[in-house]
């Protein structure tokens, strides 16, 4: 039976008579339990070389009335030069003895992170902190080709006045607050942000990684996964 | 004094003659008769049908003209009135329009009054009404002026400092923008340093445990409040405390600060110091006891820092197991939450020793047990047990697969969204494994009922509830997907079933992870034989 499929891909602007709920739909593939493997590139511009390390993001907690999400992220095979690391994190200042550590041992970091889903009513496109201007804010946004459609109303009110409802694409900021699997003093910083988007129809995001004092525009790629399995599984947990 | 005692027989309200007299102790000259008038009230008012009578006798204007009275009439008035108006939605708008204000504004003008006693007992009354009637014109203004009343009574050293902390409580429960409120106003650096200067009063103590859970239940700004002022050991200890209201207390603000994602990634709570007090108290022959730890470990257990081991070595898993079987089904199914949240992202190890202590023909057992909350609990734990490593799924198999077996006969008959979405999204995990287990939850799909009886999945998709047609979907892509062997003959059966029909009726519905899942599944069908979407 053939079925014709209505397209809205574009979010529509909220009208003044619109009570409705405006923010992004609840998505299997963003929820508690699932995870992301991929890769962060770091442009170098010392050496003027691509570079990527492994990446593993879990989604910890998910609000969605509140905008929030948050997780860990795990890098793998972080490398050795004193460029900004994965997760964000910047090389800086290291201590003879870490640097042995790295040259000789497997290196793996996790970060705890907390996000802010750009609801328009909890966040909007501008982040206004973490030292980002608003055309900071629209220059990493613009990166995202799913943000062209919006970025006109997006340069007029921040998007306040968009309806993400039905948009396929969930636009976040991702904080690393702290370091889980090792101390404070460890060398490492987690200063900046990442701009990121997130795909419902696969579950894929795309991230750039925000920080005045790093190479800009290093990119986060990540990808659903679902390990061993043939097909996707779902874990859950509920507070009391 | 007979009033003032709780163990006082209560007075019936509704007996005409019984009414009639309390009415001529209120209108009585004397201070001690109308006293003991309004106490019997404050005691013995329960049932809102009490309310109303009360209300309809004229007794509310008579409190009212009451509270213009002697100090003792006053404040035996203010409480008579919070006892009328408590939780009544009928009564409580009354006394807004009594008299175009007049009584809401003079129980507002003794908050401010020179008796602590009188002062707490207008902000009780005033809690009240704010938490009875959406209509309360001053609203959040007069709510948050309450939150600092309630705080300066708090260092009344005796019972208005006792009780000042329960108000508090009751007035920001559930309340997020109170909770904020309190937390601007410093309630949490108040609270804490009564709690860490030593309480000798059992119920001062309770009150301000109490206090400090419900600030804390929503806001991370105050559970991080909390632990930043070392006040984390105090609330463990009092876990030990002798009197039982305290103990309930102390795991309830617990529960509060655990409901963290933030914390609980730092490993706040996954240690001995909490965990072994808090499975003595499983132990306690209180079931408020029981399901106050239980709520507490619930949240503690979830563990992100893959500690849960500790949890297990504490002999956790074998009480929570226990307890799944107790005659109260609210204790089953908070156990079983427990359950469930231990085997969030747990490792093979700890699943195995949560499926051997309670067992896989237990467990088929709880998911078909009388109660709706406990069939759902169990369903989800089994949908957590199957997740992570693809060999988890064999759980489902374990004696003759009886647990998926009674997935599916519960599936058949589940009346409520929450038991259909648990239970899809265990099969929807069991799918993603190996071609015999998709094979086996083909099975379950049209095993169950006769031949006229539509199989669950049908009735589910058409379900008004978002998530049960996406958990439903996610069923149906683990089972075409391609990547694994005989989908040609799954999608087939799903065919011939009016299944992928269904579907194409869906490819625009109004939830966007629906339409978005929908469409994922017939792309994968297209490959075996149907072009058309």
């Amino acid at each position: 039976m053939p079925v014709r499929v209505v397209e809205s891909s574009t979010p529509s602007q909220v009208s003044g008579a619109n009570s409705g709920n405006t923010l992004p739909q609840a998505c299997s593939l963003l929820t508690v339990g699932q995870t992301f493997s991929g890769t962060q590139n770091v442009s170098s511009l010392q050496n003027e070389k691509d570079e990527a390390w492994r990446v593993n993001v879990c989604i910890q907690g998910c609000d969605l009335d509140h905008g929030y999400l948050c997780g860990t992220m795990e890098a793998l095979n972080v490398p050795m030069a004193d460029t900004p690391g994965a997760n964000g994190l910047r090389l800086s200042s290291l201590s003879p003895t870490w640097l042995q550590f790295m040259t000789h041992q497997f290196y793996q970091v996790v970060t705890f992170w907390e996000g802010e889903i750009v609801d328009g009513k909890n966040y909007t496109f501008f982040t206004g902190k973490w030292e980002a201007m608003p055309e900071d804010d629209i220059r990493h946004w613009t990166k995202f080709p799913s943000f062209l459609p919006l970025l006109s109303r997006v340069e007029a009110d921040g998007g306040k006045t968009l309806d993400l409802s039905n948009y396929q694409y969930i636009f976040m900021r991702w904080k690393e607050q702290y370091f889980v699997n090792v101390g404070e003093d460890c060398g490492l910083t987690i200063a900046g942000f990442y701009y990121v988007c997130f795909s419902c129809i696969d579950g894929s995001i795309s991230g750039f990684y925000y920080d005045p004092k790093s190479s800009p525009f290093q990119k986060l790629e990540l990808k659903a996964t679902n390990g061993e399995r043939s097909g996707y599984s779902f874990s859950t947990y509920e507070f009391q | 004094m007979i009033y003032q005692s709780k163990l006082a027989p209560k007075y019936d309200f509704l007996d005409h003659q019984n009414l009639e007299f309390l009415l001529s102790l209120l209108n009585s000259k004397n201070d001690n008769v109308t006293g003991l008038g309004a106490s019997i009230i404050t005691h013995s008012c329960q049932t809102s049908a009490e309310q109303w009578a009360l209300y309809e006798a004229g007794v509310f204007q008579k409190l009212v003209d009451l509270i213009g009275g002697s100090v003792s009439q006053r404040d035996a008035s203010l409480e008579s009135l919070t006892a009328i108006i408590k939780n009544n939605h009928e009564v409580t708008p009354k006394i807004l329009e009594f008299e175009n204000g007049r009584a809401l504004n003079l129980i507002i003008k003794f908050t401010i009054d020179k008796s602590p006693r009188t002062r707490l007992l207008a902000c009780a009354c005033l809690i009240a009404v704010s938490k009875t009637s959406s209509r309360y014109v001053e609203g959040i203004e007069l709510e948050s002026k309450l939150i600092y009343r309630l705080l300066e009574l708090l260092e009344d050293p005796g019972q208005v400092g006792d009780e000042a902390s329960f108000a508090l409580s009751s007035l920001i429960e559930e309340k997020e923008d109170l909770q904020k409120l309190a937390f601007e106003a410093n309630a949490i650096n108040k609270l804490c340093f009564h709690l860490q200067n030593g309480l000798s009063c059992p119920k001062r103590l309770q009150g301000i445990l109490q206090a400090l859970a419900n600030i804390c239940s929503k806001l991370e700004i105050c559970r991080s409040k909390l632990l930043d002022l070392q006040a984390f050991d105090l609330v463990s200890d009092a876990l030990r405390h002798d009197c039982t209201d305290i103990r309930v207390a102390a795991c309830i603000c617990l529960r509060s600060l655990s409901r963290s994602v933030k914390n609980l990634s730092a490993g706040y709570f996954m240690n001995e110091t909490v965990i072994i007090p808090l499975l003595q108290l499983l132990h306690d022959p209180s079931i408020s006891v029981q399901l106050a730890a239980l709520g507490a470990i619930s949240n503690i257990v979830i563990d992100f820092t893959r500690r849960k081991s500790n949890f297990i070595h504490c002999g956790g898993v074998k009480l929570l197991a226990e307890l799944s079987m107790a005659m109260d089904p609210v204790v089953r199914s908070h156990s079983l939450r427990a359950l469930k949240n231990l085997t969030f992202l747990a490792d093979r190890k700890c699943k195995e020793v949560v499926l051997s202590e309670i067992t896989a023909s237990a467990l088929a057992s709880l998911i078909r047990d009388p109660e709706s909350a406990v069939q759902e609990q169990a369903l989800a734990l089994v949908r957590n047990l199957v997740d992570g490593c693809v060999q988890s799924v064999d759980y489902a198999f374990t004696e003759n697969g009886i647990i998926l077996d009674a997935i599916g006969r519960q599936l058949q008959y589940a009346s409520k969204a929450e038991i259909g979405i648990q239970g899809m999204y265990a099969l929807s995990n069991i799918a993603s494994g190996s071609k015999v287990q998709k094979d086996a939850v083909m099975d379950q799909l049209f095993q169950h009922g006769g031949m006229n009886t539509q199989p669950f999945i049908m009735r589910f998709l058409h379900s008004n509830d978002n998530q049960l047609r996406t958990a439903s979907i996610w069923v149906l892509i683990n089972l075409t997907t391609s990547y694994c062997p005989g989908a040609a003959g799954r999608v087939l059966k799903l065919r011939n079933a009016g299944i992928i029909l269904q579907l194409k009726s869906m490819v625009n519905d109004p939830c966007l992870d629906v339409k978005l899942r929908v469409r994922a599944t017939l792309s994968q069908c297209m490959k075996y034989g149907d072009s058309t979407m």
